[in-house]
C-alpha cells in the first residue's frame, strides 16, 4: 500500500492547481512539435507534452507525469487509449475526482 | 499460508469442480458462509482501500463507508510484475495509490492468461481484499486487461457511485431512531384524543377515550351488562343516584361522551345508552 505519490486526474483547467505535481490527462494528439506531442485536452485546451515518445495524430494518449507549467506536463508514461474516447465524461470524471469526491481520490 | 491454499485447491479439484472455481472457493478460506455472505463485489480505488478501517486482526475484515468489504474490484496500471511457477504478483496502480495484487496460478490457461498481464498495461482487478503481515493486499480471482480505455473513467464513476450510496445508506439507518422518536412524540401531543378515538371505535369497552376519572366512572355504568341489554338506556337519575354527584356534573359527563360517540340519547333527553353494543 503506497499512496504517497498519487497521480490526479486532471483537464487543463485543474491542471493549473497542480503545477510541481503528479497529474494525469487524456490528451487527442494535435501534432507533433520537435520533440513535444500538442494534445487537446479533454477540456477543449491545448496542452503540451514534454517528453513523449510520439504517437499517431487523432490518437488518444494518456499522460502520466509532473505538471510542468499551467499547460504542459513532462511525461513519465505515456499509453495510447485507442480513437474511441468520451471526452465528456471523462472531463466530468476529473471535475469530480477534484471536487466532491476528492476523498476517494486524493 | 501457501500449504493451506493448496490444500483448498486440490480438495476442490479432486471433487470435480472446475480449477477456476476452485480457487475462488480456496480464496475465501475456510469460513465460507461468512464470505458468501456479503459476496457483494465492492468499486474502489487504492486510496479507499487505504483509508478503510481494519476491524479487527483478522486477515479479511475491512470496512469502508459503513460496509464490510470482502470482494473488491479496481481498475489500474501493472507495475513491478513477478511471475512465479505458483502465483503471479504485482503492484496495481490506479493513479491514487498502488496496492500489491496476488494471483495463485492453477493450470496453463490460467498461466497463458497471466502472460497478457505486461508492466505498463491497464487491468481490471477482481478479488478478494485481505490483511497479511500488517499489509493490505488483494488475492485476484480474476486480472483483465482492459481493452476499451473508456472503462477507467467508468471505473471512477462506479467507485462514486458505491461511495455516496453506502454513504447515503448509513445515514438513514444511523438516523432512524432520532428521526422517529421525535416524530412519535409529537404526534402523541398533538392529538391524543384523535389517536385514541378511532382505537375506542374498532375495541369497544375499556380502552375508549374516556376522559377525567368522572368521565370514566359515568362510562363504567353504561358499560354494566345490564345497562347494556336495556332497549331505552340509562336514566341520568340514575347515574346521580350512582355516584351521588350533582345532576349538571352528571350532565356535562354525559354530553362529553355523546360528542365523543361513547352514548347516545334514546327515548328522550333523560335517557343514554352505549354505543358499545351497536
Amino acid at each position: 500500500m503506497d499512496t504517497s505519490s498519487p497521480a490526479v486526474l486532471v483537464n487543463a483547467e485543474l491542471l493549473k492547481m497542480y503545477v510541481g505535481k503528479r497529474v494525469r490527462a487524456v490528451v487527442m494528439v494535435m501534432r507533433i512539435d520537435g520533440g513535444s506531442i500538442i494534445g487537446q485536452s479533454t477540456d477543449g485546451h491545448q496542452l503540451t507534452i514534454k517528453g513523449s515518445q510520439p504517437f499517431p495524430l487523432s490518437t488518444f494518449i494518456e499522460v502520466i507525469g509532473i505538471a510542468d507549467t499551467n499547460q504542459s506536463i513532462r511525461a513519465e508514461i505515456c499509453t495510447d487509449f485507442g480513437d474511441k474516447i468520451d471526452t465528456s465524461t471523462y472531463d466530468r470524471v476529473c471535475q469530480l475526482a477534484n471536487g466532491e469526491f476528492k476523498s476517494l481520490f486524493v | 499460508m501457501y500449504s493451506s491454499e493448496f490444500d483448498g485447491a486440490s480438495l476442490f479439484s479432486g471433487g470435480g469442480f472446475m480449477p477456476s472455481q476452485a480457487t475462488q472457493f480456496n480464496d475465501s478460506g475456510f469460513s465460507p458462509a461468512k464470505s458468501r455472505a456479503n459476496q457483494c463485489t465492492l468499486q474502489l480505488t487504492v486510496k479507499q482501500i487505504s483509508d478503510a478501517d481494519q476491524a479487527s486482526d483478522d486477515k479479511s475484515n475491512f470496512i469502508i463507508d459503513g460496509v464490510d468489504v470482502n470482494s473488491v474490484t479496481l481498475v489500474g496500471m501493472v507495475t513491478n510484475k513477478v511471475e512465479k511457477i505458483t502465483d503471479v504478483n504485482f503492484t496495481l496502480d490506479d493513479g491514487t495509490g498502488r496496492i500489491d495484487i496476488h494471483r495463485w496460478v492453477n493450470d496453463a490457461a490460467e498461466s497463458n492468461q497471466l502472460a497478457d498481464v505486461t508492466n505498463g498495461i491497464y487491468v481490471r482487478v477482481t478479488g478478494q481484499l485481505k490483511g497479511f503481515q500488517g499489509k493490505k493486499q488483494i488475492v485476484a480471482f480474476s486480472v483483465k486487461p482492459v481493452t476499451d480505455f473508456n472503462e477507467i473513467a467508468y471505473h471512477f464513476i462506479e467507485c462514486m457511485y458505491v461511495h455516496l450510496y453506502n454513504v447515503k445508506l448509513q445515514q438513514i439507518s444511523g438516523s432512524v431512531h432520532p428521526q422517529t422518536v421525535p416524530g412519535m412524540s409529537n404526534s402523541f401531543q398533538n392529538g391524543p384524543m384523535g389517536h385514541q378515538t378511532p382505537i375506542s371505535n374498532k375495541f369497544p369497552g375499556y380502552l375508549v377515550d374516556a376522559g377525567s376519572d368522572f368521565d370514566q366512572m359515568v362510562l363504567t355504568i353504561f358499560h354494566e351488562p345490564e345497562n347494556l341489554a336495556k332497549e331505552s338506556g340509562v336514566h341520568v337519575d340514575t347515574i346521580v343516584e350512582r355516584l351521588g354527584v350533582p345532576r349538571n356534573k352528571v350532565m356535562a359527563s354525559i354530553n362529553y361522551h355523546t360528542d365523543n360517540g361513547n352514548i347516545y340519547s334514546t327515548i328522550d333527553d333523560y335517557h343514554y345508552k352505549s354505543t358499545i353494543n351497536g
